[in-house]
């Protein structure tokens, strides 16, 4: 063994079996590249601004936005898996609850990390916080992410202090002991947080009254999208949290949690989506019905223009909805680790169609009778610098797993030691 | 959002608005205050090397964690859940009581039944004046040999039980040797002298969580197993009846030797 293999085997748990150094430099490599290109795409965009993009006045949300709100939706597995463990109990997930917060802490930052290039101006990037618009979601939705990440943050520092190397260190030891004692109070916040930020980037769209796609009527201040948008990222939360632990488990060709774990995951993501797929449903109705109509549209005013055809609302609601809904619950299917990825897998996709419609296909509809339909592919730039989000992501998870005890802290742990 | 905010107005929705945000990240930010707080706390009130101790432990897998009892043959199986404290332990006096039955074999290892022994392989001998004399037990000294540097603690220093009593070197391999009492040194000796450190208690210790007479020879068996099986890497195991080699870790260079130490001073 190598003095680099060594070194690096020494910062690794010890009964963790690991891809060696060169192999896992091997597999960082790509992405490292795709990191680099990224930061060298957002450079670009703050080095000469937002014309690096393909977005304009009139197409303020792009891809960012659109990918923004996915990877949010899809990190509602942090809060989610932490308040099913800590608040509700449900302790039987708590092998998949450091993961959660890896990939919870990657989601956020990553979204946190993009909106900073898609501010334009970055150097006032804090005017948000001191100068608030009171009257938009978006106030509430940076402050709940800003905090929100704040608690990640602190829920990740007792993860990463159970490295090998870092745990010799005593007290980085004794604060995770007394972080873990403190992790319930987090878990109630981070849902408390959550669970209104994931609903007010539903509910700014909700609120457009000049773009009749998105408008939606609802209850108190709140318009539908708000409860939409919170159910559906609590029920697609879980089912990417599977589908990293699987991916992982791929990977390195290791079984890192009981296959009862998945089936939980598949069940809550099922009953929540099936939830989810009736008051889209119950929505949809509604809106098409009543509160299109009020306002000078007509359903099939929204999907006459090509690509975006009725296609869509089908499949957001029923294979990518009601599909892996059943799926989920249905026993015999929810017995077979493949189907069970599946579903997982288009709830996924489902909801990424549902943010995609809810960003893009809002702002290309025309509003006005003179209004055009508008097209918008993303620039390079802007690919690229969601490219670089992918890949931080990544690196961020490879790392983890590698370094810190992501699975094996509760395949090995002592159930009867009283720590206190 | 702030008062100070153009549009902010003193209403019932912007206050409770505001109250709840506050809230919110009031509770991060005293969470993570009331978690440096209590860090620093524990450090102040000499409370840190117990915790320390107890995150290792709970970090052992279930083979080194045996109890005292079950080494010395008083009971067919049985791990421990006080951290090797068996002053803590309510079941210590009625286990203690069955007759012994260890194995007779030291692994050509002498142990002095006059000495207390440490989980972490240090030996506990009490002098009449008071003081405690500490020192690497024979198993130890087979592993390093002669280490490459040690670094004692000041005399006048307090140690913490469990805590790091002084470090070794060897072969790059930086060794912290757990305390086995707490006190104040006031005596350093080394690995030429027959003690390392000799420490003051405070009042009279209660020394029930060291191991001695047949539990020695028990765990000692236990870790010659434990040792065989980390130096063979899993794959193949020495045969019984073998005497410990003097100096491992110079005439074993290619073995896992961080797993190897860490188990040995349960330092993980």
């Amino acid at each position: 063994m190598s003095e680099t293999a060594l070194i690096d085997r020494r910062w690794i748990a010890r009964d963790a079996e690991r891809a060696s150094t060169a192999r896992f430099l091997l597999w960082l490599f790509p992405w490292v590249c795709l990191l680099l290109l990224g930061i060298y795409a957002a450079g670009l965009c703050f080095y000469y601004g937002l014309n690096q993009t393909n977005m304009d006045n009139r197409f303020a949300f792009g891809m960012w936005i659109f990918l923004d709100l996915s990877i949010i939706a899809m990190g509602a597995g942090a809060f989610f898996t932490g308040f099913l463990v800590y608040i509700l109990k449900q302790t039987d997930l708590k092998p998949v609850l450091n993961t959660a917060v890896v990939v919870g802490l990657t989601c956020y930052s990553g979204a946190v990390a993009v909106l900073m290039v898609d501010v334009g101006q970055p150097l006032r990037a804090w005017f948000t916080f001191w100068y608030p618009n009171t009257h938009s979601m978006l106030t509430e939705v940076t402050f709940c992410i800003s905090c929100y990440l704040l608690v990640l943050i602190l829920e990740y520092i007792p993860v990463l202090v159970q490295n090998r190397q870092l745990r010799r260190v005593p007290s980085f030891l004794v604060f995770e002991h007394q972080a873990h004692k403190l992790v319930p109070v987090l878990a109630g916040v981070g849902a408390f947080l959550s669970f209104f930020h994931q609903g007010s980037l539903g509910g700014l769209y909700g609120v457009l009254r000049g773009r009749p796609f998105a408008y939606r009527q609802g209850f108190a201040i709140w318009p539908s999208t708000f409860f939409l948008f919170i159910l559906s990222a609590i029920a697609v939360g879980p089912s990417f949290l599977m589908l990293v632990v699987a991916a992982a488990e791929k990977i390195t060709g290791q079984t890192l949690v009981d296959f009862r774990v998945y089936r939980k995951l598949g069940f809550i993501s099922g009953v929540l989506l099936a939830i989810y797929v009736a008051a889209k449903a119950i929505d949809t109705y509604v809106w098409l019905n009543v509160t299109s109509p009020r306002l000078g549209f007509g359903p099939w005013d929204y999907y006459s223009y090509w690509p975006f055809s009725s296609t869509f609302l089908f499949a957001a609601t029923v294979p990518l909805g009601l599909l892996p809904a059943i799926l989920f619950i249905v026993p015999r299917t929810a017995r077979h680790r493949g189907l069970l990825l599946l579903a997982a897998a288009l709830t996924c996709c489902g909801v990424l169609l549902n943010r995609f419609v809810m960003t893009v296909q809002t702002l290309a509809l025309p509003t006005l009778p003179f209004d055009p339909f508008l097209k918008y592919i993303p620039s390079w730039q802007e690919v690229a610098t969601f490219g670089g989000v992918l890949a931080y992501g990544v690196i961020v998870y490879s790392l983890s797993y590698r370094y810190l005890p992501m699975f094996e802290a509760t395949k090995g742990e002592a159930k009867n030691v009283s720590l206190d | 959002m702030f008062p100070w905010t153009d549009g902010f107005h003193w209403t019932p929705t912007h206050i409770i608005f505001l109250s709840l945000f506050g809230a919110a990240l009031l509770a991060i930010l005293s969470t993570a205050v009331w978690g440096l707080w209590n860090t620093l706390n524990a450090f102040r009130k000499h409370l840190a090397a117990a915790t320390c101790w107890r995150q290792n432990f709970g970090e052992l897998p279930a083979t080194e964690r045996r109890c005292r009892h079950e080494l010395a043959g008083r009971v067919p199986s049985r791990l421990c859940d006080h951290a090797f404290d068996c002053r803590t332990c309510p079941n210590y006096e009625k286990l203690a009581a069955l007759p012994a039955n260890a194995p007779a074999s030291l692994a050509g290892v002498s142990y002095s039944d006059d000495l207390l022994y440490h989980r972490g392989h240090t030996w506990v001998r009490s002098d009449w004046d008071g003081t405690f004399a500490v020192g690497l037990d024979p198993f130890a000294q087979h592993l390093v040999g002669s280490p490459d540097a040690v670094q004692l603690p000041e005399i006048c220093e307090e140690v913490e039980s469990e805590g790091v009593a002084w470090t070794m070197v060897k072969n790059g391999h930086k060794i912290r040797v757990r305390a086995p009492l707490a006190g104040t040194v006031i005596s350093t000796g080394g690995p030429d002298r027959d003690f390392y450190l000799k420490i003051l208690p405070h009042g009279q210790p209660n020394l029930r969580h060291l191991l001695k007479g047949p539990e020695v020879a028990g765990w000692l068996a236990a870790e010659v197993v434990r040792l065989q099986m980390q130096m063979s890497n899993g794959k193949t195991t020495l045969a019984d009846g073998g005497t410990l080699m003097p100096d491992l870790m110079d005439n074993e260079p290619g073995a896992d030797w961080d797993a190897v130490l860490e188990s040995t001073f349960i330092d993980r």
